[in-house]
């Protein structure tokens, strides 16, 4: 039997499964399609609602869907290790896997990245990703590296199609007729011509040997989410290589099953054989071993240099309450289990393969929610929100049914393509000659029709967590009856040639002199025991007011040079009523800068109206030296004035603006004779501002370092370059069709 | 009568001043407000220093308070570099911080942007309760990480959140290693009798469902040129907020030089060794003004269990 045929009879094997479904196949897509339908009630749930419909809170910002993500990640990797390394080192068994790993990498790449999607609180504002991206950001590079992981993938997947492809064109299918002008589209006129076969030979050469760093970039990338991060337990250099690993373990784990249950289903016990488990099982179980190599060395390393934190994450994997149990099944379980399964003969049949893949995949899953929540849970600061669901995680209803829908529709994808394009390939290349002497059973007949129902059925139980949210009770403090006291000040100021009057309205409550905004002050001026009103004024929310001293005032010289002014409040609602008074002297207080011996000198002089009415120097009076600042006045100095004259140093390296310029502020504060009284000045006496240094370039700016601008460059030009090239070659295939 | 646009124009002339003294008390770097051209004028006028050392009147309608827009936010105040120091001799866990916080901020009461610790090294050591706003750190592990640029870090040092630009993927979160950082889990249950204003980075309200939040260091606050409403509220003055380039903090009822404070007090910076750089300084609890125990006041049974517990307290 040549090639040609060959591949005919495989064809025609398979073709049953295009053109008819059987009634199971129905109640599974029905399945499928309520599971997913239930998913999109909780996707509605939580975008309508918000996150709180999840178990994620303030701490554990990330629960099952970055689980699920990286999970779906992971075993994407059977694709593009598995099909590309074999495909490379023309493994000849590889044949009838290639696709299904192939189909795994290109469906968990698409279901992968939905599950980040669902971390997002905004998913309104995913444009923001183009608009704004950063690429400095961990996210943007796995934003990056999933669309181009999955451009290659989908490109290679269909590479290994075309041949099939064109062999369904020659031979339609009956049934579903629609799909045969798919099949003749997607054949691109290949007839196996020596140049096409070079072509897509080479091609598919080129895109196996891109996608295998690609994909170790991927998952390199996925783990930088957590490595960049400064938390225990994460912020490791083993996590890149780490999560490779054991995306690859669980990746070859998901292939096994996905061979097992198809060669029951589809009953290829012919093309898929034991030596294909034996196979992917030794591979799985040197995986495995690599985990657990990395996983141990991760754990001693952190247990040994024993830093508070990582003991704290390791307390929680080690405490029996916590997650001891789960780090026993994906620790040890996960990593001897498969391995004592695979290695000792007695065990090890088609069987016991595909269950040490089923508990290498769980407890590959089960070691993603340890590498999460356990962490997230161990913040660097203690968590003080009381309330259950911020201290631990559960996942609720809503995130246990979007990581089923998300199964649901990994399996569903599946079934459907499976019913689309042959699960195994059917056209074999002439290099894979090896391949029939590999087979104990050889494949004689057409395939049994599907007779016997397989009675084996499986229930998901959907675990339902009701969080109950502890509403907080407030307590409203008890007015009291009695009149509240409050507490009147009242102040004379002197600045800029303005002379005002400022009352401050305090009221006790709880103990404390809380200002009150909004009453009304009145302002007295009392010359020779008669009163004169000044007028009111309301409070502001400080419970200040200030006031102007009209200059008619000022020229009724007061009771002998002394000016009395009171304030008063009446009194409203419960407050009390309060007054207060002062008194006020004239002074006229001068500043002048001068420089001494390299010293910067500060005077000032005081005067007051003497007995004629003319300025007399003032005896003795402290004075205050500040300089303003943002919010209040920083005190830089004090003198007192005798006989009228003080001077003082300015200290150095008080802060000036850019040129050095400040505000110099003289102030004799609540003086019970003249008041407060100000007199400002400026001068370059300040330290200059250095210029402001501006780093255009870094990690929290807006753009990115050079370095990393130009290695995103160069890789991403790198392997599109491939792919736009293997396009082509597409292109030229079907061109040379033609003739 | 000058026209408003010419004030403008001659306002702007002024370009960048500092060093400026108002009429009013306190003065300060107020210019910065200078972005907003919607401001009202208001006759009142304040004095501003000019970088040449002169002084001129402007109206003060023009310094607040429009909140700053989206993209003005992301402009730090010119020549500022905002720093606060904590004295943790002074708190007591009297919680009034946050209570100002919670208020200015309307949040709701679990959203806490002050967290309260009560610290113990060791066992040989004595407890000292230590309030942690968001450090603003100068080498922030959050903003590094953001894919979208929605949190950003200012020239004042300012590390602000655009709630309109947020896409709630809390990678922030997860990378802060202060737990600063809180998300709306969901609509956020504002109090109604009062109206938060227009939304500004600035002033982080009102919260925004599915977006993270966090200490803004009241920004707004600054360009009015008052103190945020956790260093007001303090009853003990725990709290000193200041610029660094003025070499001043206040906790708003002293002024200290800032270099002084934190030579004489022995400062130091929360968690160091983490290389992030934070704008918040501690002085240690020496002479401390209260005995632990008084934090303990109207906690809840758990809550002082807890706390005991994270200080390995036994009695």
């Amino acid at each position: 039997m040549n090639e040609e045929e060959k591949s005919l009879q495989n064809l025609l094997a398979y073709k049953p499964h295009l053109e008819t479904i059987s009634k199971k196949g129905i109640a599974l897509i029905v399945f499928l399609l309520l599971v997913i339908l239930f998913g999109v009630v909780c996707l509605y749930t939580q975008v309508t609602e918000g996150h709180v419909v999840t178990g994620m809170r303030d701490n554990v910002v990330w629960g099952l869907y970055i689980v699920n993500f990286i999970f779906f990640i992971g075993i994407s990797y059977a694709g593009a290790l598995i099909s590309g390394i074999l495909h490379l080192l023309r493994v000849p068994w590889r044949t009838p896997i290639i696709r299904m790993a192939e189909m795994i990498t290109v469906i968990s790449t698409m279901i992968g990245p939905s599950y980040i999607l669902l971390c997002i609180g905004r998913l309104d504002r995913l444009p923001n990703l183009l608009l704004f991206g950063r690429i400095q950001s961990p996210i943007i590079w796995d934003v990056i590296a999933i669309t181009t992981y999955l451009s290659g993938s989908i490109i290679f997947l269909y590479l290994a199609m075309i041949r099939d492809m064109a062999l369904l064109r020659d031979n339609p299918v009956k049934t579903a007729k629609w799909r045969n002008p798919v099949y003749r589209f997607l054949a691109v006129r290949y007839k196996d011509t020596t140049k096409q076969k070079e072509l897509l030979n080479v091609s598919t050469d080129l895109l196996s040997i891109v996608i295998i760093p690609l994909a170790i970039l991927v998952h390199s990338v996925l783990a930088w989410i957590f490595g960049m991060t400064l938390r225990p337990g994460w912020h490791s250099t083993i996590f890149a290589p780490y999560f490779v690993v054991a995306a690859v373990y669980s990746g070859t784990g998901v292939l096994i099953m996905v061979m097992w249950i198809f060669r029951k289903v589809y009953h290829l016990e012919a093309q898929i054989t034991k030596i294909h488990f034996n196979y992917l099982g030794i591979i799985m179980i040197v995986l495995g071993a690599l985990y657990g190599y990395f996983t141990f060395s991760e754990y001693l390393t952190s247990w040994y240099g024993s830093i508070k934190w990582d003991m704290e994450v390791l307390f929680r994997l080690f405490s029996p309450n916590q997650y001891f149990l789960e780090f026993v099944f994906a620790v040890f379980i996960g990593v001897l289990g498969p391995i004592i399964i695979v290695t000792v003969p007695r065990f090890r049949n088609i069987n016991t393969i595909a269950f040490a893949a089923v508990i290498a995949v769980i407890a590959l899953w089960v070691k993603r929610y340890l590498i999460i929540i356990p962490t997230l849970e161990s913040p660097l600061l203690p968590i003080h929100d009381l309330r259950p669901e911020y201290v631990h995680y559960s996942a609720t209803w809503v995130e246990w049914g979007l990581t089923f829908a998300g199964i649901a529709m990994f399996i569903l994808l599946f079934y459907l393509f499976s019913k689309f394009v042959p699960i195994i390939p059917v056209v074999r290349s002439g290099e894979e000659k090896d391949y029939s002497r590999l087979r104990k059973v050889v494949f004689e007949k057409q395939m049994k029709k599907v007779i016997n129902e397989n009675k084996k059925s499986g229930t998901i139980v959907t675990g339902i967590m009701i969080l109950l949210i502890l509403a907080s009770s407030h307590y409203a403090m008890a007015q009291d009856d009695a009149k509240i006291q409050t507490v009147l000040k009242l102040e004379y100021f002197h600045a800029d040639s303005v002379q005002k009057l400022s009352a401050t309205l305090r009221a006790k409550v709880e103990g404390r002199y809380r200002p009150l905004a909004n009453m009304e002050i009145n302002f007295n001026f009392s010359q020779n025991s008669k009163e004169t009103s000044m007028g009111n004024a309301l409070t502001n929310e400080k419970g200040n007011v200030t006031i102007l001293i009209p200059d008619d005032i000022i020229s009724t010289g007061g009771d002998k040079g002394i000016y009395s002014f009171d304030a008063s409040f009446s009194g409203k609602d419960n407050y009390d009523k309060a007054t207060a008074n002062t008194t006020m002297k004239p002074l006229r207080l001068e500043m002048s800068f001068f420089q001494k011996d390299q010293e910067k000198m500060v005077s000032l002089k005081a005067f007051e109206n003497g007995k004629d009415n003319e300025w007399v120097p003032v005896e003795n009076l402290e004075v205050q030296l500040y300089v303003p600042r943002t919010f209040s006045l920083l005190k830089v100095g004090q003198a007192s004035i005798t006989n009228g004259i003080a001077s003082l140093a300015f200290p150095t390296s008080i802060p000036g603006n850019q040129m050095g310029y400040l505000t110099i502020v003289a102030k004799v504060e609540e003086n019970s004779l003249y008041g407060n009284v100000e007199a400002s000045g400026t001068i370059n006496w300040g330290k200059p501002l250095p210029p402001l240094k501006i780093i255009k370039r870094g990690l929290g700016d807006t753009n990115a370092p050079l370095w990393m601008v130009y290695t995103l460059i160069v890789l991403l030009s790198l392997v599109w370059f491939h792919y736009m090239y293997v396009i082509f070659t597409v292109f030229r295939i079907r061109h040379l069709g033609k003739s | 009568m000058k026209s408003r646009s010419s004030n403008r124009r001659n306002f702007l002339k002024l370009g960048i001043a500092a060093g400026a003294t108002a009429l009013i008390a306190s003065g300060g770097n107020l210019i910065s407000a200078i972005a907003s051209t919607e401001n009202k004028e208001t006759g009142e006028k304040i004095k501003l220093l000019t970088p040449e050392g002169k002084l001129v009147e402007v109206d003060k309608g023009h310094m607040c308070c429009q909140p700053a827009s989206n993209l003005e936010a992301r402009e730090g105040l010119p020549d500022k570099k905002m720093v606060m120091v904590v004295d943790l001799a002074k708190c007591r866990n009297a919680r009034k911080c946050l209570e100002g916080c919670q208020k200015m901020h309307f949040l709701p009461p679990h959203m806490e942007w002050i967290k309260f610790y009560l610290m113990r090294d060791s066992e040989e050591m004595s407890p000292y309760w230590f309030p942690k706003p968001c450090l603003h750190c100068n080498n922030p592990p959050c903003v590094k990480v953001c894919p979208v640029g929605a949190t950003f870090k200012r020239t004042d040092g300012i590390v602000l959140i655009d709630n309109d630009r947020c896409i709630g993927c809390k990678f922030c979160m997860a990378a802060c290693p202060y737990s600063s950082r809180v998300f709306n889990w969901e609509e956020p249950k504002m109090d109604k009798s009062r109206k938060p204003g227009t939304y500004s980075p600035e002033t982080s309200t009102p919260p925004k469902l599915g977006t993270v939040s966090k200490c803004d260091f009241c920004p707004d606050m600054v360009r009015k040129g008052e103190l945020p409403s956790c260093v007001t509220s303090c009853p003990n003055g725990v709290y000193y907020y200041g610029d660094k380039n003025e070499d001043a903090v206040t906790n708003g009822t002293e002024t200290v030089r800032f270099s002084e404070l934190l030579e004489t007090r022995a400062a130091y910076r929360f968690m160091e060794e983490l290389g992030t750089e934070p704008s918040v300084y501690y002085l240690p609890a020496v002479d401390r003004a209260f005995e632990y125990q008084v934090g303990f006041e109207g906690l809840s049974e758990e809550e002082i269990a807890l706390y005991k517990n994270e200080a390995r307290i036994t009695e």
